[in-house]
């Protein structure tokens, strides 16, 4: 009886665990729009990971950069945040409104080194 | 693809708006040279206030005879020309290019809307084709360079039309907007839709030239 419930127990915690792991799986395919008040668009292709590993962005903060009292902070990063919680739909002064803050930094990024999507339809896709 | 489109959407596109801007001033002033130089006595009779009641009346729907007397061609013109200057000016998509390019924004449609009105202004055409193939007298005074002139206004709405849905090859339709968008700029000033710069002067003078002189309506 002790056994059974041992297997048992043992078995129902594997299933916990495969099923949190796959959930928390960060398989992030697309970047998320909830953040804009009627979203326009299509949300934007992007397979995080794959896409960092093949556009060999090692630097998170390439992306996640963090600004503390208007100063960028070197070699600190901020992917615990979403861009949204400091950007607002506005904007102000030199920091970019959400939509452009997203377009600045993928777009600018593929515009210099002439790779990756630049046309509205090539990461909103239908 | 994207060099080519980087060239429509950027130096080709300055020479586009330069000769929009510039070839539109170049054209109005040198107009009103050629006014001064043979017919100076138009000014003495110009008027602000029978100019401004005239074109006033124009802008209306149905405020004029002319216009009563072709209701479909009226509603036509009116909801083609509307949209045909309201929605790329307020379209989502250029709006965030400008956003970009020069920090500059404003008010914009909803692409739902923008949609519809792209294809009043494509429909708009299409009347206008047909009329001219149709109408004997219309048809009579129809030359090559008419279809050339509606084709391309045309063209930047059906590519664009094309381009938000994402028919055909999305980047060649890209590419093709952008270039049929900076033709159309350009030869606004050197075609016949030059009609835009001086409809308000040949108002403004016909207004003045009836209110004026002979003291009736030109409406
Ligand atoms: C090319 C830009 C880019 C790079 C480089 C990048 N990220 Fe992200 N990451 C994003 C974007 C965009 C989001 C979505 C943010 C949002 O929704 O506000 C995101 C979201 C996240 C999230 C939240 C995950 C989720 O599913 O919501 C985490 C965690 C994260 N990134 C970690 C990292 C780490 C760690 C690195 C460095 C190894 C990194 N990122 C590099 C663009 C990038
Ligand atoms: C901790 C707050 C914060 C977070 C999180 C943040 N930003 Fe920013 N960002 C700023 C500030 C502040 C500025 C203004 C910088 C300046 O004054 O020049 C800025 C500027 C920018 C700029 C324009 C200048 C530049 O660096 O190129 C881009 C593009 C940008 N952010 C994109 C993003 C993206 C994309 C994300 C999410 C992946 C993000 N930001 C997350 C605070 C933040
Ligand atoms: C620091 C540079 C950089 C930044 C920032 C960046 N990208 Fe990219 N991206 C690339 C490069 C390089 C490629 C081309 C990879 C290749 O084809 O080898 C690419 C390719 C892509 C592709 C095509 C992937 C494919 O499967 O063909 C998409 C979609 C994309 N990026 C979306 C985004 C989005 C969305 C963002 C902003 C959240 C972004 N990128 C930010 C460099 C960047
Ligand atoms: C490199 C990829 C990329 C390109 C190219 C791009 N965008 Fe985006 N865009 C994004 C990302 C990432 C976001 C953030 C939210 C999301 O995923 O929609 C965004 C957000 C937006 C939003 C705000 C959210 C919404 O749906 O209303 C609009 C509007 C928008 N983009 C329009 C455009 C237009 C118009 C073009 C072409 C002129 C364009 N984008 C080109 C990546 C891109
Ligand atoms: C430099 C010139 C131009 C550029 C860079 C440009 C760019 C664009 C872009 C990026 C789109 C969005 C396509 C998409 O959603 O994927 C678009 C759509 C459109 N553009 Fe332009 N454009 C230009 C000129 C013009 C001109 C001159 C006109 C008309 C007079 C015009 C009319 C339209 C229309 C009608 C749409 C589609 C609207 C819809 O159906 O939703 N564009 N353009
Ligand atoms: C204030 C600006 C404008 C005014 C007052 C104006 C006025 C007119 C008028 C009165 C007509 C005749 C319609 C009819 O047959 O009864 C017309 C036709 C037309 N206009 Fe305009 N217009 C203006 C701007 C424009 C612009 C900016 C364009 C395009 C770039 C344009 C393109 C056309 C076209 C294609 C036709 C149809 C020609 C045809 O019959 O085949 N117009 N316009």
């Amino acid at each position: 009886m002790r056994n059974v419930t041992l297997i048992a127990l043992s078995l129902l915690i594997g299933i916990v665990l495969a099923l949190t792991t796959a959930w928390s799986q960060d398989d992030m395919t697309v970047v998320d729009n909830a953040a804009f008040d009627n979203p326009q668009r299509t949300p934007s292709v992007f397979v995080h990971d794959e896409h960092n590993e093949m556009a060999e962005i090692d630097d998170c903060a390439k992306c996640h950069h963090l600004y503390e009292d208007g100063k960028l902070v070197e070699d600190e990063s901020s992917e615990d945040q979403s861009c949204s919680e400091c950007h607002d739909l506005e904007g102000s002064g030199d920091q970019p409104s959400l939509v452009k803050a997203f377009h600045t930094n993928c777009k600018g990024c593929h515009q210099e080194q002439k790779k990756g999507p630049i046309m509205c339809g090539e990461c909103h896709i239908k | 693809m994207h060099s080519f489109y980087n060239f429509v959407s950027g130096p080709l596109a300055w020479i586009a708006f330069i000769l929009f801007f510039g070839g539109s001033t170049y054209r109005i002033v040198r107009m009103l040279m050629l006014v001064n130089e043979k017919e100076k006595f138009i000014f003495t009779y110009m008027s602000w206030r029978y100019s401004l009641r005239s074109i006033f009346h124009w802008i209306i729907p149905f405020a004029t005879v002319n216009w009563r007397r072709q209701p479909v061609l009226t509603v036509v013109t009116f909801a083609f020309h509307i949209c045909l200057m309201a929605t790329p000016i307020f379209l989502l998509s250029h709006v965030v290019l400008w956003d970009e390019a020069f920090s500059i924004s404003w008010w914009t449609l909803p692409d739902a809307m923008a949609d519809v009105m792209t294809v009043i202004v494509i429909l708009g055409a299409v009347y206008f084709l047909v009329r001219r193939l149709t109408l004997p007298e219309v048809k009579f005074v129809t030359s090559g360079s008419d279809f050339v002139i509606l084709a391309i206004v045309a063209a930047p709405f059906v590519t664009g039309f094309f381009a938000y849905h994402q028919w055909l090859s999305y980047p060649l339709i890209m590419c093709l907007h952008v270039l049929a968008g900076d033709i159309m700029l350009a030869a606004i000033p050197f075609t016949r839709l030059s009609h835009m710069l001086f409809s308000p002067f040949t108002r403004a003078y016909m207004g003045s030239e009836f209110g004026k002189v002979r003291h009736a309506r030109d409406w």
